[in-house]
């Protein structure tokens, strides 16, 4: 039967009961572990969600000074849709202008662009007029296209009438 | 001559100190790591190749876009953002209490139009963002209201930096009308907010 013992441990019966020493020390290895195991992993998780940034600048609009002017054979316009992009050069109302359609996949724009940087040289420009279907990821696509081929003249503006007029003439 | 005996020595140490260290990084580490502000809705950004990591040294003012055309402000300038609220408050007369300042300045984003802000503020902010009223500012060219946010905080704190944080799938008239809202200002230099990705060849 369960029972309190209550006789404050005399020399009752049985021989002196001892209770056992105990070490006051514990292994602390494994809490070692799993203190610099979190350490680790929350230093390891807080520097990957850092974001990257690309740098846009536009033209200020209250600086009327003329700047240096482009040759209109030295540039190429690129109009991006939501799957493919168009381009073309020169004049979109003249009638030899001729539309040209490709995707963005490392043989489509980036060749042309890379094409005909290498056939003009310094002075290629490229004109950006995304189309009002356009997607914001197509927009940083051709900026990075940009980067990519190293060019660093290039002009972000609205698209017009005139060359939404040509692609529905080319009908592509 | 008696025969020198080696020493035996205990071959675990003690632990206790090094284990307190661990314990005390680890608890530093968990205190000063800053929240990610919450956003009204999720946005990923396209992803890009370029490496600059984001300037955020003398403030920062975020533009967010949603997949679907909302237009979401934030800022870590604390002056700034009280600075906004009440010029904002004053300009579409709605009288400003305690409270209203209180659960504005305990989001992180601002995505009302102006004639909603009372109604918006009026609740704490998790309880608008449940009722669908966080829809953005109005950036189009008959209600501009986006304007005259970032005008304020412009005024507060002249060196703020504009981020432009879209979502991959948003519309580029959004964009195009947050750049032509912004060159209005004068604000020229933006950064756009985008994920890394390897860069070809």
């Amino acid at each position: 039967m369960a029972e309190i013992d209550s006789s404050g441990g005399g020399k009752k019966g049985g021989g002196k009961k001892r209770s056992k020493k105990m070490s006051t020390k514990i292994d602390m290895t494994p809490m070692v572990d799993l203190g610099f195991l979190l350490i680790t992993f929350f230093m390891l998780t807080t520097t990957l969600a850092k974001p990257v940034t690309m740098q846009l600048n536009m033209p200020d609009k209250t600086d009327t000074k003329e700047t240096s002017p482009v040759k209109l054979s030295e540039t190429l316009t690129v109009i991006p849709d939501e799957f493919k992009v168009y381009y073309y050069q020169g004049i979109p109302t003249e009638a030899g202008t001729k539309l040209e359609v490709t995707d963005y996949s490392d043989t489509g724009i980036r060749k042309v662009i890379a094409d005909l940087k290498k056939k003009i040289g310094n002075n290629f420009t490229l004109v950006i007029k995304p189309t009002k279907k356009a997607k914001y990821r197509n927009m940083v696509d051709m900026l990075d296209e940009c980067a990519i081929t190293n060019n660093k003249r290039y002009a972000l503006l609205a698209i017009d009438p005139a060359s939404e007029d040509l692609i529905k003439r080319s009908g592509k | 001559m008696p025969k020198v005996k080696a020493k035996r020595q205990s071959v675990s140490l003690d632990m206790t100190a090094m284990c307190d260290v661990a314990f005390l990084l680890l608890t530093f580490f968990m205190l000063t790591a800053k929240f990610r502000p919450e956003e009204a809705v999720t946005i990923t950004p396209p992803s890009s190749i370029s490496e600059k990591p984001l300037n955020a040294k003398d403030g920062m003012l975020t533009i967010s876009v949603s997949p679907e055309g909302g237009v979401y402000l934030a800022t870590d300038d604390q002056l700034a953002r009280e600075f906004m609220l009440e010029r904002m408050a004053s300009r579409y007369g709605v009288a400003l209490t305690a409270a209203m300042k209180k659960n504005y300045m305990s989001s992180e984003i601002v995505g009302y139009p102006a004639g909603a802000m009372r109604q918006v503020l009026s609740i704490k902010p998790s309880e608008a963002k449940d009722k669908g009223f966080i829809k953005g500012i109005p950036v189009d060219s008959a209600n501009n209201e986006l304007s005259y946010w970032v005008g304020y905080a412009k005024l507060s704190n002249p060196n703020l930096k504009i981020a432009i944080k879209g979502d991959q799938n948003s519309g580029y008239d959004t964009f195009s009308d947050i750049i032509g809202t912004l060159q209005a200002q004068n604000i020229n230099i933006f950064q756009l907010i985008t994920s890394p990705e390897n860069k070809p060849k």
